[in-house]
């Protein structure tokens, strides 16, 4: 089949109108994956609290291992399944807990997914986010090794993707979750989730996601669609599990004995908002001279192509027009002869 | 472990060609730590002669 492989990136934590709520990119992801044929994406693009999907074209890549593949550091090989641990942050309270392992149990139950066994972290691994509401989602956590701990006694039993599950203070009622559900902010936990599936990616190398522990939250009638997805249920968990339940395995490069089936010297685009052209993964991917297609996809950043002056670089204003531009890539459409006017082709001097 | 969350400033020289920014980025993070997570956020062009641009960057960190 012709493909054309493509990263699509919504930054996690940059208040993207598309993207930036729960799970509200991941109609997108099916267009352009459609349009691509192979599509590679992050979990904070696929993950809606309960809802997700699986799609044959589409991998599952969690952000600091997209960054490293786009890097040419390693590949990507399809499994069948993955066998999938779960780390409980020890803040989490008990009934919580219960309800994400009644989660675990209905995910092997009603979808089949192989969800193997989980820990508890020896201590809280303590979130702090910064409190800095106008700028990005940011933040830190204060026990990382407890959290990296927990992640290698999964893999010692086995395991080869991990779902961290990790308590998140209650502040259902500050005025930064009341913006975000009702759709005009940046989601404040969202950076701070992307700091803790870095680690492990980077630390343990498996493929991974996280999950919040929340506690339930008040109705809000003036909730934005975009945000829905997180109001049903217990938990956010299944959107994690569906994800990693066939996320590729992370081959380091070079492989010496492993089959790989997406290496990233196949990547022919990327795919992100405008202004949030500061990604390792973009830069990597200018370096090797990618077609960058910028989204307008309104968010708090401003770093732009002005200050790049990067030659493949596709400006357009949604992501229909996205896929129209992945879709000539894929099938080899100049895209000049697609706009208007057009102009007569260049005679060329000899020179000395 | 700790891990720090930090704004960091860094000028872009003329020098610097778009092909090595990213690597000319690591190479001034990995002097304040084993990084985690970064982005630039920001870029403002300087005001001064040499076609430097201002560079904000956002970054995890950990010591």
């Amino acid at each position: 089949m012709e493909i054309s492989p493509t990263i699509f990136i919504i930054p996690t934590g940059i208040g993207c109108e598309i993207g930036g709520f729960a799970g509200d990119a991941l109609p997108t992801a099916k267009l352009l994956s459609s349009a691509s044929g192979c599509l590679i994406t992050h979990p904070n693009v696929m993950n809606g609290g309960n809802l997700s999907e699986k799609d044959q074209n589409i991998f599952y890549v969690e952000g600091f291992s997209l960054d490293r593949f786009a890097k040419g550091e390693i590949g990507l090989k399809r499994v069948k399944e993955q066998k999938i641990g779960i780390i409980f942050d020890s803040g989490i309270e008990n009934e919580i807990l219960v309800r994400h392992l009644q989660v675990a149990d209905a995910c092997v139950s009603t979808l089949g997914i192989n969800v193997h066994s989980y820990v508890v972290t020896k201590k809280p691994i303590s979130i702090v986010i910064d409190p800095d509401s106008s700028k990005m989602s940011s933040g830190i956590i204060e026990n990382p090794d407890i959290l990296i701990d927990a992640g290698k006694c999964l893999i010692k039993k086995g395991v080869t993707a991990i779902a961290i599950v990790t308590k998140f203070p209650d502040d259902s009622d500050s005025p930064e979750t009341s913006i975000y559900r009702e759709g005009k902010g940046v989601d404040p936990i969202s950076g701070v989730e992307a700091v803790i599936s870095h680690l492990i990616s980077k630390f343990l190398k498996v493929p991974c996601a996280h999950a919040p522990a929340l506690s339930p939250i008040d109705l809000n009638e003036n909730l934005d669609p975009r945000a829905a997805a997180e109001e049903i249920g217990y938990t956010f968990l299944p959107s994690v599990l569906i994800g990693l339940s066939n996320a590729p395995d992370i081959v380091e490069l070079p492989a010496q004995h492993e089959l790989i089936s997406l290496h990233p010297d196949q990547i022919e685009s990327i795919v992100v908002p405008h202004g949030a052209l500061g990604g390792e993964a973009v830069l990597a991917g200018m370096e090797k001279g990618l077609n960058i297609i910028s989204v307008k996809n309104q968010n708090l950043l401003n770093v732009t192509n002005e200050f790049y002056d990067y030659p493949n670089l596709f400006e357009v204003s949604n992501y229909l027009e996205a896929a129209g531009i992945i879709l000539a890539i894929k099938k080899g459409i100049t895209l000049n002869s697609i706009k208007r006017p057009l102009n007569k082709i260049q005679k060329c001097s000899h020179s000395n | 472990m700790k891990l720090s969350s930090v704004d960091l400033n860094l000028d872009w020289p003329v020098s610097i060609k778009l092909k090595n920014l990213r690597e000319f980025i690591i190479a001034n993070l990995e002097k304040k730590g084993d990084v985690i997570r970064w982005s630039i956020v920001d870029i403002q062009n300087s005001i001064d002669s040499f076609g430097t641009k201002k560079l904000k960057i956002k970054v995890v960190l950990a010591n």
